[in-house]
């Protein structure tokens, strides 16, 4: 049933592994521990083309030709920043809480890469289908903002500890309204489950049934991932770098590793729920999502590179107080169209 | 209505990702300098000087080093012409003071350098451009 | 929060300390906050990390070698400080300036002041966030640079304006370049409008934040755009027409509610003006020489002048004392920067660590110019 390009290589590899092997279970565990590397490779070149791309996005709309030096086209910019940034001294500030602050940027990582077990690549192609899929991101989601409190705190550094607290109080803002646009599509699907969902949209994609909710679910993304217009966590112009400000190097770089992470989870999840997943005609599933999610992260960066930044208290009063009710409006309609549609069919 | 002009904003953006660009690609290609730019450093040509000192007078900055010698037909010229561009300001009066347009720019603006005394040289050893004082 | 729960939860305020080294504090200025959460009780900025001792290098030097240090004030508009400065000396040494120069004059500070309002476009935007609001501005301004480099071979320094008139007559090139600038700018500004103004975060960041009433900028000394954004119609250009100003038809566009949008808005306004200027200092050029007879060794009788000029940033004014001798015996300069600066406190007051960095773009310094 599963025709996906990626479940027949790993079905093939499995069965190699099998037929070497001829144990099940460590076949198993080693296709468990493929599946990991796969992810952590997956996530990095990502974040590698996407810190290339935002650069010449960033470049392009500015009028400028962006990183065109090292490499073909500078497409090893980013490799030759890694190099860089893992050379650099590590600087630790006298006055840090030195384990927390050393264990934040690790920790941030963590909830980015986990929310990827659930995420549907290509038709079957899903690490683990849980059955509240898509409650488990939410979940993990909201847990970098404690990396950011954490960091913000042990940093003790005043700019760092003004953008842990702004990081507490926009993903509260954020995450609500997001939960409950979300919620819309999984009223429509009636289930929490990714594959379900995207199995729901082989006929109309769900940005199309629920425009609102995708209005509502992309500006908390951005929320969420902050990014202009909604990135006071880290608004240079005012606190430098919010929490991050007394970390460079190695640290600094997962940071941005996790930030972008983010991005890329952000994509993936808008394509998830409102673009159909891996769906699409004639090319393969795998294309077809990849194509969904760098059009996305395009969107995402076009918004970046044309917004200014909010204020703290317009962007909170702006999530509580127009994005909130839209998104309960947003479910009374859906609900009364699910009831509806139900009771004519 | 509110959300207009985020979405005249967005489409100024995309035009511009897809318009011409402008920046100039330094060093493959480089800007013309003016016929009047003041910059690089400093050419003496030691024929048309008459050692008149007119020019580090008018330096605001005292950024011109000058030894006049004398030779036995009475003739003044110069034998050296320091030109310490740490302290330069380059306001190009001691090219206007020149009565006999002595001293001129050679318009080369890549004179970045890797030590203070590199900034320091001689204009009358030239034609050598660009050569720094020893 | 009430009595017993305030108890309980000790809040305190504490000190911020941005700058000197800070992103967005365009230049070494530093802001020492008192903060209560993220909304200021207090903003004190602390300046002379740029001290140069310009006046006091002034008086060593001969009046024509004060130039390029004039130059050095006010970076971003140059022009308009050489201009400022050779008013003075030349009301000093009672110098005629021929008419043609009086117009070329205008049309370089009025060139000039475009310059430096896209400058405090981009850093404004860039202080809100909007990175490409930044780069257009930035990108626009290169077309006067280039044209400075072709007049007089400098883009940022130009010791263009002389005592005694200009320092070399406008060539074709020239004249034609400033034809095409002006051609484009009208484009220029609408792009900025559509980035920018008609942008609703914008707005809303700058709308009704750090107010200052006239009254208020008048007691504060604000000249320039700060105070005719406080609905104060004074502009030397009109109330005291230097130069020929009285020549030129345009308007003073004034603001009325004197917050951040205003400030914003007048500045805006008065590109066009300044191109309106330029424009008509252009068609109708006069001829003639364009340096008056000035003596090699400029002595200028004993005496003391105060001469202000109109900046992009306010009021430009130059205090000289002579002695009689080649040399200033004291400059004073009135730095429309330093003085504006003073209203920081009262703008940021009560607003919150957003507003702070809005607030000193807004005011638009040259640290430059504010430390001297
Ligand atoms: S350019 Fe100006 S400062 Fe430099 S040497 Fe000539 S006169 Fe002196
Ligand atoms: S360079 Fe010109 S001004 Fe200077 S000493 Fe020679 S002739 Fe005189």
């Amino acid at each position: 049933m599963h025709s996906g390009l990626l479940v027949m290589t790993a079905d093939m590899l499995s069965n190699g592994i099998d037929s070497l092997i001829g144990n099940t279970l460590i076949t198993q565990f080693i296709m468990v521990i493929l599946e990991i590397v796969a992810i952590f490779a997956v996530i990095s070149v990502a974040v590698i083309i996407q810190v290339y791309m935002e650069r010449r996005v960033c470049g392009f709309i500015q009028d400028r030709l962006g990183p065109n030096r090292v490499g073909p086209f500078g497409i090893l910019q980013t490799v030759a920043d890694m190099i860089k940034l893992m050379s650099k001294e590590d600087i630790i500030p006298a006055k840090a809480e030195r384990v927390l602050w050393g264990i934040t940027p690790m920790l941030l990582f963590i909830p980015a890469a986990l929310v990827y077990a659930v995420f549907p690549f290509d038709d079957g192609a899903i690490f683990t289908d849980l059955n509240i899929g898509i409650f488990f991101v939410l979940a993990v989601m909201s847990q970098s903002v404690l990396m950011f409190l954490i960091g913000g705190f042990a940093s003790e550094n005043k700019y760092s500890f003004i953008g842990g607290m702004r990081a507490v109080a926009q993903m509260l803002s954020s995450e609500i309204p997001m939960a409950f646009s979300i919620m819309a599509v999984v009223m429509v699907t009636g289930s929490l489950k990714m594959s379900t969902i995207v199995a729901a949209q082989s006929g109309t994609w769900f940005v199309f049934i629920q425009p609102l909710a995708f209005i509502i679910f992309i500006i908390s993304m951005t929320m969420e991932t902050n990014r202009t217009p909604f990135d006071l966590v880290e608004g240079e112009s005012e606190i430098i770098a919010g929490p991050f400000t007394e970390y460079s190097g190695m640290r600094w770089a997962l940071f941005f590793l996790a930030e972008y992470t983010n991005l890329l989870t952000a994509a993936v999840l808008t394509t998830t729920l409102f673009l159909g997943g891996w769906q699409g005609p004639v090319l393969p599933g795998i294309v077809w999502f990849i194509i969904k999610v760098f059009l996305m992260i395009f969107v995402f960066m076009w918004i970046r590179w044309t917004f200014p930044r909010t204020r703290i208290d317009q962007m909170m009063g702006f999530s509580w107080k127009i994005l909130l009710p839209l998104a309960l409006f947003n479910i009374i309609a859906t609900g009364i169209g699910v009831y509806i549609y139900n009771w004519m069919y | 209505m509110q959300g207009k002009g985020l979405l005249t904003g967005l489409s100024v953006t995309i035009r511009h990702f897809f318009g011409k660009k402008v920046t100039v690609q330094y060093p493959e290609e480089k800007l013309p300098m003016s016929e009047t730019f003041r910059g690089g450093k400093l050419v003496l040509d030691q024929k048309k000087c008459i050692g008149c000192r007119l020019c580090s007078m008018a330096c605001p900055n005292e950024a011109l080093d000058l030894t006049v010698e004398t030779d036995e037909n009475k003739k003044r010229h110069m034998k050296k012409y320091i030109h310490k561009s740490g302290r330069c300001l380059y306001c190009g009066f001691c090219v206007e003071a020149c009565p006999t347009k002595a001293v001129t720019w050679d318009k080369n603006y890549a004179i970045a350098c890797y030590t203070r005394t590199d900034l320091t040289y001689d204009a009358v050893k030239s034609d050598g451009r660009n050569e720094t004082h020893e | 929060m009430t009595e017993a729960v305030s108890k309980v939860i000790r809040t305190e305020e504490y000190q911020l300390s941005m700058g000197p080294v800070h992103p967005s504090t365009h230049g070494v200025l530093q802001i020492l906050l008192t903060l209560d959460g993220e909304r200021v009780v207090k903003a004190v900025p602390c300046m002379g990390y740029l001290h140069r001792g310009i006046e006091k290098l002034m008086e060593s030097r001969n009046y024509f070698q004060c130039m390029p240090y004039t130059d050095r004030l006010d970076y971003v508009s140059a022009m308009n400080n050489d201009f400022a400065y050779c008013r003075a000396v030349e009301k000093l040494a009672q110098l005629e300036v021929p008419e043609r120069a009086q117009y070329i004059r205008v049309i370089m500070a009025e060139l000039n002041r475009i310059a430096s309002h896209m400058i405090f476009i981009g850093s404004l935007a860039v202080d809100v966030g909007a990175t490409t609001g930044m780069i257009y501005p930035f990108r626009d301004r290169e077309c006067i640079l280039d044209i400075f480099n072709e007049l007089c071979g400098a883009r940022m320094t130009y010791s263009y304006i002389r005592i005694g008139g200009v320092k070399s007559d406008l060539s074709v090139k020239v004249i034609d370049m400033i034809n095409v600038f002006l051609k484009n700018l009208s484009a220029m500004i609408d792009e900025y409008n559509d980035l920018l103004t008609g942008n609703e975060i914008f707005q809303h960041r700058l709308k009704n934040t750090s107010v200052i009433t006239a009254e208020q900028a008048l007691q504060l000394g604000l000249t320039g755009p700060m105070l005719r954004a406080s609905g104060v119609n004074y502009d030397l250009r009109k109330d005291n027409a230097y130069s020929s100003y009285e020549d030129f038809i345009f308007d003073v566009p004034l603001g009325n509610s004197g917050d951040n949008w205003d400030r914003y808005i007048v500045r805006m306004k008065e590109m066009r003006q300044s191109a309106k200027i330029v424009k008509q200092a252009l068609d109708g050029l006069p001829e003639g020489s364009v340096m008056a007879k000035v003596p090699k060794v400029l002595r200028p009788p004993k005496g003391e002048v105060y001469v202000t000029t109109e900046g992009p940033r306010g009021e430009v004014g130059y205090h000289i004392i002579s002695d009689g001798t080649v040399k200033p015996y004291r400059v004073h300069i009135r730095r429309p920067s330093l003085i504006n600066l003073q209203a920081l406190d009262l703008m940021c007051r009560g607003y919150l660590v957003g507003d702070v960095v809005v607030a000193m773009s807004t005011i638009d310094p040259i640290l430059g110019e504010v430390d001297c």
